[in-house]
């Protein structure tokens, strides 16, 4: 909230020294008129007087004019005047050891600036200005007068520094009061700006006491934001209810292949209770139907005990075991074989490293991807994981042997963007799970061709085994 | 040195002419005396000085007129124009046939000067042939130090002196070929002894950087001239009373003081015969 008014206070620092550069551009624009008015004087009196000296050839005189004409003092003082033939020779000079009488000087003339020139340039502390001196319509030659021009400097450097200070004292007040005001104006939008501040993942309405109702723009802006509060609450519950909805829906999807599961050993188990009830009498039948029977409901049991570990409403916190990725094996299995499709199980994380990793999320991560694999691998396809490590993290990559992750769902897996009405329903769930582990999920393919998921979790989500 | 205080004097001479009445009725014509910048500058405080003292001894009013050369003075004083001149021995010598001299002012207890030439401090000049080429200062054509004694002196060591400068010009004033060749307009220049010397200590500043690197043999100082038909006249030898009265008032004598001189006398029938040797000099040459 400090950047707009070190703006304002920015561009009143600029506004001084614009307003400055005009000031000094004025002067300087003074100066030279200034210059020209008083060169222009001294040219026409020369020019009035030094015509019968010049016909007769009067050195001393047109000298001693000359020379009045440097003697005089104050400001724009002439150093030096000269006055050279058409030919470029001096006529005469008050300076005659520099430019002695009849001395080729054409350059004095080629340098000096015509007096009636636009600008002069009063950057250095001398000027030469030139003029074609007449005397009864005949041109005589040209009268070079060196001004100097140090006072113009000198007040130049003079009204530089009052500049300075005094714009300085100006714009130093007026962005200091401009910070302010511009303060007290943006005082409602830093408010907001410390409400967001406060906890960046908890926004909370501004409460209607604090809307100042007298100021109509803040109260709409307070407003506003609370509508905009209020709205991204509803749209987080929306988001909250749908990630249930999906996990239901993947129970729903399990509940197939879990009846089947079921339903498959349950002919041959009713079978064995009808042998049990037909030969009572003979152990070795007994024994054997039992040992069956016992198979058959240890399997039901791990079927459903798997189905119940993966959607329990709180995620356990214990770590993943090597016996869970065998659950999940057992719960894909029935469904890859229903498809026909060929299940691809490459454990390379040893038992410890296993243990770092989540098991509840990892379940559900697992399972989601797997399930929608099968989904999009179809019948006969190939479907897998591929468990490793890289460095301090795991990869879990689920494999499929589909056309690849469509657009519209891949934004579902690796984006916040709001879900859109369709397929891939699991896969919102399956990035806040690798979000809520610090993990991250990418794309690609596996040696052999599949697609790959790869979620990449680190390996101290969990403290250890015991965690 | 001797301090002057001009009102007293002046105020001294107005109570002078008030105590002669007789003056007053008559009203006689003023004395007109004729001034050149060439040997005697603008110095109005100067003037003043001699007025009051020629005015209060002549018992007329005294006035002066100055033009910018020796021969326009001379011109006026032919024409009777004017009473009396300040000139030059040369231009009295040209006009001989009807100038003379009046009194001649006594310079260091003599009535003589030498010309000079002058160059900037610091170089070396053995002789004239060391000026050869330079641009050349002369004060006046009708001054015999400053125009005649160089000419003359050129043409005595065989020189063609309109040849022997790269150029020349004249600055009608002593005063002013110093100050041509102080400040290097001109690398030498023809001056009066005298002017030279007297400004060598009332203005040092100004010659300061010069130097003589000749001098010539003595010839008449610069005498007070009237016609040969005015010089028995009573203005006209009231006026040399005058002058060589100088030293019995306040203002005489203040006005010698800034002249540097010791007074003026009359003068002797050899006085100008360096200056005619000169002029023959010329006028040999054609």
């Amino acid at each position: 909230m400090v950047k707009g008014p070190l703006l304002a206070a920015g561009l009143l620092v600029l506004v001084g020294v614009l307003a400055s550069h005009l000031v000094l551009r004025a002067l300087v624009n003074t100066q030279e008129r200034h210059l020209r008015e008083m060169a222009l004087l001294e040219f026409a009196g020369v020019e009035a007087t030094i015509g019968p000296f010049l016909v007769r050839d009067d050195i001393w005189e047109m000298f001693d004019l000359l020379d009045c004409v440097t003697q005089r003092e104050g400001a724009l003082q002439p150093l030096q005047a000269t006055l050279i033939d058409p030919l470029g020779r001096v006529i005469v000079s008050t300076a005659p050891e520099v430019n002695p009488i009849g001395t080729q000087k054409a350059s004095m003339i080629a340098t000096a600036t015509p007096v009636a020139a636009e600008h002069y340039d009063l950057s250095v502390g001398e000027i030469a200005l030139s003029k074609v001196l007449q005397y009864q319509g005949r041109p005589l030659g040209q009268l070079v007068i060196a001004f100097d021009t140090t006072g113009f400097i000198a007040e130049r450097a003079r009204t530089t520094g009052f500049l300075i200070a005094g714009n300085a004292g100006a714009t130093l007040i007026a962005a200091l009061l401009g910070f302010w005001l511009m303060r007290r104006v943006l005082r409602p939008v830093a408010r907001l700006t410390d409400e967001k501040g406060r906890r960046s993942d908890a926004l909370t309405p501004i409460p209607d006491t604090a809307i100042p109702r007298r100021n109509p723009e803040v109260a709409k802006l307070y407003d506003t934001y609370n509508g905009l509060i209020r709205a991204v609450a509803e749209r987080d519950a929306t988001t909250r209810r749908l990630a249930d909805r999906e996990r239901f829906v993947s129970l729903g999807r399990l509940a197939g292949t879990l009846a089947h599961e079921v339903n498959n050993p349950l002919g041959g188990l009713l079978n064995t209770v009808d042998t049990l009830r037909t030969y009572p009498e003979r152990a070795d039948v007994v024994k054997s139907a039992a040992d069956l029977l016992d198979r058959g409901l240890r399997h039901m049991r791990d079927v459903v005990r798997a189905t119940l570990d993966v959607h329990r409403d709180a995620p356990e916190r214990r770590p993943l075991t090597l016996a869970d990725l065998e659950d999940l094996n057992l719960l894909i299995r029935p469904e890859a074989e229903r498809r026909g499709q060929k299940l691809h199980w490459d454990i390379k994380l040893a038992e410890d490293r296993v243990a770092h990793l989540p098991a509840g999320p990892v379940r559900q991560i697992v399972l989601n991807l797997l399930l929608n694999a099968s989904s999009v691998a179809g019948y006969g396809g190939e479907i897998g994981l591929r468990l490793e490590g890289e460095g301090n993290s795991a990869l879990l990559a689920v494999q499929d042997s589909g056309p690849g992750l469509p657009e519209h769902l891949q934004s579902r897996l690796l984006s916040d963007a709001p879900l859109e009405p369709g397929g891939g329903v699991g896969l919102r769930l399956v990035r806040e799970l690798v979000q809520g582990a610090d993990g991250r999920i990418t794309l690609g393919q596996s040696a052999q061709g599949l697609q790959e998921i790869q979620v990449h979790l680190p390996c101290s989500g969990v403290g250890g085994q015991d965690a | 040195m001797i301090r002057f205080e001009r009102r007293r004097v002046l105020c001294g001479a107005g109570a002078a002419l008030l105590a002669m009445p007789g003056i007053l009725h008559a009203q006689p014509a003023p004395f007109r005396f004729g001034l050149t910048p060439v040997f005697l500058d603008n110095d109005w405080q100067l003037l003043d000085f001699l007025r009051v003292h020629l005015s209060t001894k002549m018992g007329r009013e005294v006035e002066f007129l100055q033009r910018r050369t020796y021969k326009e003075v001379t011109a006026l004083l032919l024409m009777g124009e004017i009473d009396a001149a300040w000139l030059c021995g040369y231009p009295l010598l040209q006009n001989i046939d009807r100038l003379s001299a009046l009194a001649l002012p006594i310079w260091r207890g003599q009535p003589n000067y030498s010309a000079k030439i002058i160059t900037r401090t610091g170089r070396a000049v053995q002789g004239l042939e060391d000026l050869r080429g330079d641009i050349h200062a002369y004060s006046d054509p009708d001054s015999n130090s400053g125009h005649l004694v160089t000419v003359s002196e050129l043409l005595r060591q065989n020189y063609r002196p309109e040849a022997f400068f790269d150029r020349s010009f004249f600055t009608y004033g002593h005063r002013n070929v110093a100050r041509a060749v102080a400040r290097g307009l001109a690398q030498s220049g023809s001056v009066d002894g005298y002017v030279y010397d007297a400004m060598k200590r009332a203005e040092p500043e100004l010659v300061a950087n010069t130097q003589v690197v000749w001098e010539s043999e003595l010839f008449g100082f610069p005498p007070i001239v009237a016609t040969r038909e005015t010089l028995d006249s009573e203005p006209v030898q009231s006026f040399f009373s005058a002058l060589t009265t100088m030293r019995e008032s306040d203002a005489g004598q203040a006005a010698l003081h800034m002249l540097q001189l010791d007074g003026f006398a009359a003068p002797d029938a050899h006085s100008f015969d360096q200056i005619a040797a000169r002029m023959r000099i010329v006028a040999e040459r054609g």
